[in-house]
């Protein structure tokens, strides 16, 4: 199981305390493919947070590939997320003053992987997500199907277990979306475990399995 | 993450950012110059003081009066100091005179007498030719040592519109002109009606080679004959003369009791009205390392206020990156950036400020004591001034940008993430 999570609780204290996450517990195998989905609010990219250890809970139990999370310190979640986790933002978060080559290997950087070794993989991935005629341009040359790729390739830079989504098709074209979501099934093809919240159904359809939230829970 | 990709990762952002990384490192840059210069200045004026006192001799003691003293004083005098003391009278005027060489006559210059012991202190000469000795003493030589300027100036001038100017016969050539044209080691001139033979040539230091305080190095020319023969050249001696009576203890104990007996010698001699007044030189080193310390002081605290306006400088502008670069920071931290990461991020781009002020501050430094400070030729710059400075600049960006940089490592990442 790579994620394991019982019953978890996240509460927003504002004027009004307003629970993001209400008892949510859900299990992930290793290579599955899911989808999270549900109204604007309803907790989903509350869940995936908690899940990418960006966000604690305030209760319930977290286990990341087997590893329970709850006492972990800042540092060593840093370093769960580095080595385990790879990110996909709906507005792509690239570096705009890098490269496409440097925002790629930038991952690589918080990690011990050898200097040499780390623009040759970022290469690789590039190639591999089919920017290999783009390494040194800046995110601001790209369209945004280009950015998401770089994104992707930058998520799988340290050979992560688990790829969270959060709307990684939000803000492309529906060909652009069409080729990413292609991307990420071949990914989860070749073993990658995924989780992607999104908005549209026909996206969520592909997946292999669609969790729905309403008001913090999974309905 | 590495220090190189960090210094690449600032370097990155300060070039992105040119004119607000100018403006941070400007201020840095006026606090290192204000460093700079009086470092440079006063670590110079140091060396000045050290070597001078090294060159000086250990318990020396100056005495001046405006009376002859003779041989026979001399020995008197020498008995009632301290073993192995080194004592030397030399008479001198502060006029210039004038000699005769080859018909010409030469000018510009004052004289004095000397004995051998003269060498003892404070000798920063290169000697061409012999000193004066004791049989010049005994058997008053007419022997002359010259000082000798380098000077490439009157050299030509000397050439072009003095020595060959036959319409003015009679003009008066000044003894530098003549000393750096005319090599007179074992020449004759006439001085006082008298014909004297040079039998050394005093060449001066470069003043970056003097070793002497600038305070203590003759800068007019002069020409000196044996102590005894200066008394007998005289037709008597003159209001303006005076003796210098220069002691040389070997030991900083005894100055003391060598000045209480210069001063019973010379009221013995001269009666109660003498007052002499010994200078200590050690004293005198004291008084100008106190001086040094009280200029230093100052000069720091302007560098110190330059600092700190530079630091909140690299502060103020930190805290800009910081607020624009919140989303950046939650990405950084997304893709597994540790709170130290983005510490050292912030810090080492700060660190990167400073070092580009510290060198623009040197560079502002090192032309202001080009034109600025007194005396530059003997200036010299040194290593450690550098880097102190640098370390100066380094130090300040740090501490100033901790505080930004600590609470941009404090954001939590789903709030920088947030961050629009």
């Amino acid at each position: 199981m790579v994620v394991k999570c019982s019953n978890l609780v996240k509460i927003y204290h504002a004027a009004e305390d307003f629970r993001a996450l209400d008892e949510v517990s859900v299990h992930i195998k290793q290579g599955e493919f899911v989808s999270i989905m549900g109204p604007s609010g309803c907790g989903k990219s509350t869940l995936l947070n908690t899940l990418g250890l960006l966000d604690e809970p305030d209760r319930g139990e977290y286990f990341l590939n087997g590893i329970p999370t709850a006492k972990m310190t800042d540092n060593d979640r840093s370093k769960t997320r580095r080595e385990n986790i790879g990110f996909i933002f709906q507005s792509f978060n690239l570096m705009p003053k890098l490269s496409v080559l440097e925002n790629i290997a930038l991952p690589m950087r918080y990690t011990d992987t050898p200097r040499r070794d780390i623009l040759p993989r970022a290469r690789e991935l590039a190639v591999r997500v089919g920017l290999e005629s783009k390494l040194n341009n800046t995110p601001l040359q790209l369209s945004g199907g280009q950015c998401q790729r770089v994104a992707c390739a930058r998520a799988l830079a340290n050979r992560p277990a688990l790829i969270l989504a959060d709307e990684p098709t939000g803000n492309l074209d529906s060909k652009a979306s069409r080729d990413i979501l292609g991307l990420l099934q071949e990914l989860n093809q070749n073993g990658m475990t995924i989780i992607m919240v999104t908005h549209d159904p026909k996206i969520a359809e592909s997946t292999h399995r669609i969790i729905r939230m309403k008001d913090g829970k999974i309905i | 993450m590495k220090l190189p990709d960090l210094i690449s990762t600032g370097w990155t952002e300060i070039r992105s950012h040119k004119m607000r990384s100018f403006l941070s490192f400007f201020a840095i840059a006026i606090g290192i110059a204000t460093f700079f210069y009086t470092l440079s200045v006063l670590s110079q004026r140091y060396r000045d003081i050290h070597r001078s006192a090294v060159i000086s001799g250990i318990g020396r003691i100056d005495v001046t009066t405006e009376h002859p003293l003779d041989m026979t004083q001399y020995n008197t005098l020498k008995e009632m100091l301290p073993e192995h003391t080194s004592l030397s009278f030399a008479p001198r005027s502060f006029y210039y005179e004038q000699f005769t060489y080859k018909n010409k006559k030469v000018g510009g210059f004052s004289y004095g007498g000397i004995m051998p012991t003269w060498k003892d202190s404070s000798f920063a000469y290169r000697l061409e030719g012999r000193f004066i000795n004791w049989q010049d003493i005994a058997n008053k030589n007419r022997v002359v040592l010259l000082t000798v300027y380098p000077n490439e100036k009157e050299k030509r001038e000397l050439e072009e519109y003095v020595w060959n100017d036959e319409n003015e016969p009679e003009k008066t050539i000044k003894m530098t002109e003549l000393t750096s044209h005319v090599n007179l080691l074992n020449q004759q001139i006439i001085f006082n009606n008298e014909t004297f033979t040079v039998i050394g040539l005093l060449h001066s230091l470069e003043a970056k080679k003097d070793p002497r305080f600038r305070q203590d190095r003759e800068w007019s020319p002069r020409i000196y004959i044996p102590y005894t023969t200066f008394y007998d050249v005289q037709p008597g001696w003159r209001e303006e003369f005076t003796t210098a009576i220069r002691i040389i203890t070997g030991n900083e104990s005894t100055t003391r009791m060598a000045a209480s007996a210069v001063t019973s010698f010379l009221r013995s001699q001269f009666g109660i009205d003498e007052k002499p007044q010994p200078e200590f030189f050690r004293e005198k080193i004291k008084e100008r390392i106190k001086d040094a310390r009280a200029d230093l002081n100052k000069m720091l605290f302007l560098g110190l206020i330059a600092m700190i306006a530079g630091g909140i400088g690299i502060m103020n502008v930190t805290m800009a990156v910081i607020f624009s670069r919140t989303k950046e920071i939650g990405v950084r931290r997304a893709l597994g950036a540790t709170r130290g990461d983005i510490l050292a991020q912030f810090l080492v781009e700060a660190m990167l400020l400073g070092l580009c002020g510290s060198l623009a501050g040197m560079l502002l430094g090192y032309l202001a004591v080009l034109h600025m400070a007194a005396d530059t030729s003997q200036m010299t710059f040194s290593w450690w001034v550098v880097a102190l400075s640098i370390l100066i600049a380094l130090v300040t960006s740090f501490l100033f940008a901790l505080y930004p940089a600590w609470q941009a490592s404090k954001l939590r990442p789903v709030d920088a993430l947030k961050y629009e």
